[in-house]
């Protein structure tokens, strides 16, 4: 009972003010909360959730998943060899600091801009980087003592890999991943305002051109809504995979 | 948590403390007011870069500067937050932001269409070779305009309408002008929305203009804040001044205006001999303004009346 | 020394930059070759527009990084040392955090236009949740045993903070703060880039719509090389910090 009173306290009292404050400062920018809320169904009515925002996220879960699989499996290779790991290193720091944003121009280049492809290559590429450089840390930092116990375990380099390495390093990966979906909203969201036509985040453009600033705040708190609810998922899978590690850490606090 | 959000206000105090809105103007001690207007760079703005050149707006005691945007969709918020003191924007775009209450003031004309069929400075035109011949075919198939919502978006749909198609299926994809010759090449779009210099420039290597959308109309207007209006009424009848100065004489000096072209745009030489000039009326035709507001309304862009005696006095 | 490696990296990229348009593999006019993109780079460098949009988009992303450092930090500190403040506020972070910043682009737009200040809002929006979830991870990280131990010794609430939850924290404060450095960076350029705020980031929005393919690479190029001095910076500081843990220990 407490819990969920100091859980709700905050949001309802900062819910609250934006209430009042925005009732009573009749600024054409901040129009009142009330406003907002009265026009969020007709604004994401079936047709624009059909249209636009299912799109959208589809395109973000294509380019999430290419950029998991492929981060994870590109990481453990690199992760494991110092050789290649050194060489790889200074060119995936520079693609790791590249603003991702930057190569929508140059991705619109070879795709175009309207399609399917190029947002989805954009979501890709812009999540690959953490994951992958998470991935290679991960393994990297595998204790070289547990390493070496396996060895002498004669653990076979299948068990290693599964058990020491990929279980060893799987709480950076789910950093990566984390880092990675908050990347992939932006970039859902910034790929489809060049060369904006359908989806979410063109929607929203549309709201701004047409100087319709209640549905502009409803497209703001959907976008806010859409990635609590994607880091609440986040969370469910993390936990689901990472039961052991959260569980470990819980036995040292106890004990 | 409590000091962050001390921080966080403090730094949004500073924030809009900087912006101030509105205002923003600075006067010199000589009296000359300093202003920023928001342009697009296309041919449709040349008389105020020739207006500048000869001094008209100097005669005025203004010293103008120029930034330029995407349409005119970006550059009424500019003005409106005081970014910029003066803009130019599309006629639609006006007027949708005067009927969703944005304090605007239109202060000069902007210009008009040459209304000589197929010789006017805008058009839709497709790939040589397409199969979209007229405004009907452009039914289901995805238009480039320079901005949503704004006057390419209104009159191409218009003309969609007119040849009996469904205007509600065209799909329209923003994208700066000087990129639409790149996506209709490429296939990227169907069709897109031009105007002068791109217009000549995709002409001459073969595409076919299809649709005239913007004949008959008044395309564009100059306009500053009502806060910035009622703040510095002689800077805003100095402008007003200068700039119909500088319309009329962009209009009886047409080789002057395409001269000028070169010192925003980067044109071939033959393509500024050949592009369409628009026409560049000091007085605003009230009645095709009328019209295009008819339109608007006709479309469901504009579903409330702004207040025209507010917004164009 | 270790050096051959990572340059043998580059050169190999480099080198397939160049090659593989040359044999036309991929059309030089969407991927010029890299001798191309470098020579479009000396062209840019020697002119002071570039150095005006350089410096406009490195001053956009310090400020706006140093403001969501010392409020992500100290924010961070002070809600996660009191439980209290843990759970009033966990709920809220929660939600606000995976509010992703570009929601707000249409907002500042209507507001500041392409003035410095849009992307100084979502450059700090974006950078402080990096920064205060870090905090917060680490120091919910604290050893419960350390902590214990320096509470039984009767450590003040300072103290404890200085000696036990700031170096468990630190690492965590290091990672927020390379976090934030990139976003923050992505966010600048994105502001630049779409909202059109003076930068690097405009140029590029402007060199590839004048069809200017080699300078817009030159460009990016540029880009990802700030982010690296970026990147390699914090991560030398880090080391200097962090002598000590296993990911470091191993490639000492």
């Amino acid at each position: 009972m407490r819990r969920v009173l100091l859980a709700v306290a905050l949001p309802a009292v900062l819910i609250a003010v934006w209430w009042v404050v925005s009732a009573l400062a009749g600024s054409f920018f901040w129009p009142p909360l009330s406003t907002v809320l009265a026009v969020f169904p007709e604004t994401w009515n079936a047709d624009r959730i059909v249209g636009d925002v299912l799109p959208s996220l589809a395109r973000l879960a294509i380019g999430y998943l290419i950029a998991l699989v492929g981060g994870v499996v590109l990481g453990v290779a690199i992760g494991s060899f110092r050789t290649l790991r050194a060489m790889a290193e200074p060119v995936l720091e520079f693609f790791r600091a590249l603003p991702p944003p930057v190569l929508i121009p140059v991705i619109a280049l070879f795709a175009g801009y309207t399609g399917w492809t190029s947002k989805i290559v954009t979501i890709a590429l812009g999540c690959l980087w953490p994951i992958l450089l998470n991935t290679v840390d991960g393994v990297r930092s595998v204790d070289e003592v547990l390493r070496d116990t396996a060895r002498s375990y004669r653990l076979g380099p299948v068990d290693r890999f599964l058990h020491v390495v990929l279980r060893g390093a799987s709480p950076r990966i789910v950093t990566g991943a984390r880092q990675a979906l908050s990347i992939g909203v932006i970039l859902m969201v910034i790929s489809e305002l060049f060369g904006a036509n359908r989806g979410l985040g063109a929607t929203i453009v549309q709201f701004q051109r047409g100087f319709e600033v209640p549905e502009m705040w409803t497209g703001i708190i959907l976008l806010g809504l859409l990635g609590v609810v994607l880091s609440v998922l986040f969370r469910l899978v993390e936990n689901w995979t990472l039961a052991w590690y959260h569980g470990q850490r819980q036995a040292e606090r106890k004990g | 948590m409590v000091r962050a959000k001390i921080a966080l206000v403090a730094a949004f105090a500073l924030l809009t403390a900087a912006c101030g809105g509105g205002g923003g103007a600075e006067t010199t001690s000589d009296g000359t007011t300093k202003v920023t207007i928001g342009l697009i760079p296309i041919v449709d703005v040349a008389p105020v870069y020739l207006g500048i050149k000869k001094g008209f707006f100097a005669a005025e005691k203004l010293e103008i500067t120029v930034q330029t945007a995407q349409g005119g969709a970006a550059i009424i918020p500019g003005v409106v937050s005081g970014q910029y003191q003066f803009g130019f924007s599309n006629t639609a775009s006006l007027l949708l932001a005067g009927s969703q209450g944005l304090p605007l003031r239109v202060v000069a004309p902007g210009n008009s269409s040459t209304n000589e069929p197929g010789k006017d400075f805008g058009a839709v035109v497709v790939k040589k070779g397409s199969p979209i011949k007229s405004a009907k075919d452009l039914a289901g198939k995805r238009v480039a305009v320079n901005t949503l919502k704004n006057i390419n978006t209104l009159t191409v749909s218009n003309a969609v309408r007119e040849a009996g198609a469904d205007p509600k299926s065209v799909t329209f994809v923003e994208l700066p002008f000087p990129q639409i010759p790149e996506a209709i090449a490429k296939g990227d779009v169907d069709a897109g929305q031009l105007v002068e210099p791109f217009l000549t420039i995709v002409k001459e290597r073969g595409d076919v203009p299809i649709v005239d959308n913007v004949t008959g109309l008044v395309v564009a207007l100059y306009f500053t804040s009502e806060q910035f209006a009622a703040q510095n009424p002689k800077a805003v009848t100095g402008f007003t001044t200068a700039m119909k100065k500088s319309l009329d004489y962009a209009n009886s000096h047409p080789e002057e205006a395409r001269a000028v072209l070169s010192d925003y745009l980067k044109l071939e030489p033959a393509v500024q001999q050949k592009l369409v000039l628009p026409k560049w009326p000091s007085e605003i035709d009230r009645p095709a303004v009328q019209k295009l507001l008819d339109m608007a309304k006709t479309d469901g862009l504009i579903t409330k009346d702004p207040d025209l005696a507010k917004l164009i006095p | 020394m270790r050096l051959w490696k990572p340059l043998a990296g580059i050169a190999i990229v480099a080198a397939a930059a160049e090659i593989v348009p040359r044999a036309g593999l991929v059309d030089a006019r969407f991927l010029p070759p890299f001798t191309t993109m470098v020579r479009a780079l000396g062209r840019q460098v020697v002119e002071g527009d570039f150095w005006l949009a350089l410096g406009q988009t490195l001053g956009g992303w310090a400020l706006g990084l140093a403001i969501a450092m010392i409020a992500g930090v100290l924010a961070g500190v002070l809600i996660g040392s009191v439980p209290f403040l843990r759970a009033v506020t966990a709920s809220t972070i929660e939600f606000l955090r995976p509010i992703p910043s570009v929601a707000l682009i249409p907002l500042v737009v209507l507001i500041y236009g392409s003035r410095i200040q849009s992307a100084l809002v979502l450059v700090v929006y974006a950078a402080f949740w990096q920064v205060l979830v870090q905090v917060l991870y680490g120091v919910a990280d604290v050893d419960p045993v350390v902590r214990d131990t320096a509470r039984s010794f009767r450590f003040s609430r300072w103290g404890i903070v200085r000696t036990v939850v700031w170096p468990t924290a630190l690492p965590y404060v290091m990672t927020g703060f390379r976090l934030a450095a990139a976003v923050a960076l992505i966010l600048e350029i994105t502001a630049e880039l779409i909202v059109g705020v003076p930068g690097l980031g405009r140029a590029i929005g402007v060199a590839q719509s004048s069809g200017a393919v080699p300078d817009t690479y030159a460009l990016v190029l540029v880009v990802g090389l700030i982010g690296v001095v970026v990147n390699v910076g914090a991560r030398a500081v880090e080391r200097r910090t962090l002598r000590w843990h296993t990911s470091i220990r191993s490639e000492a």
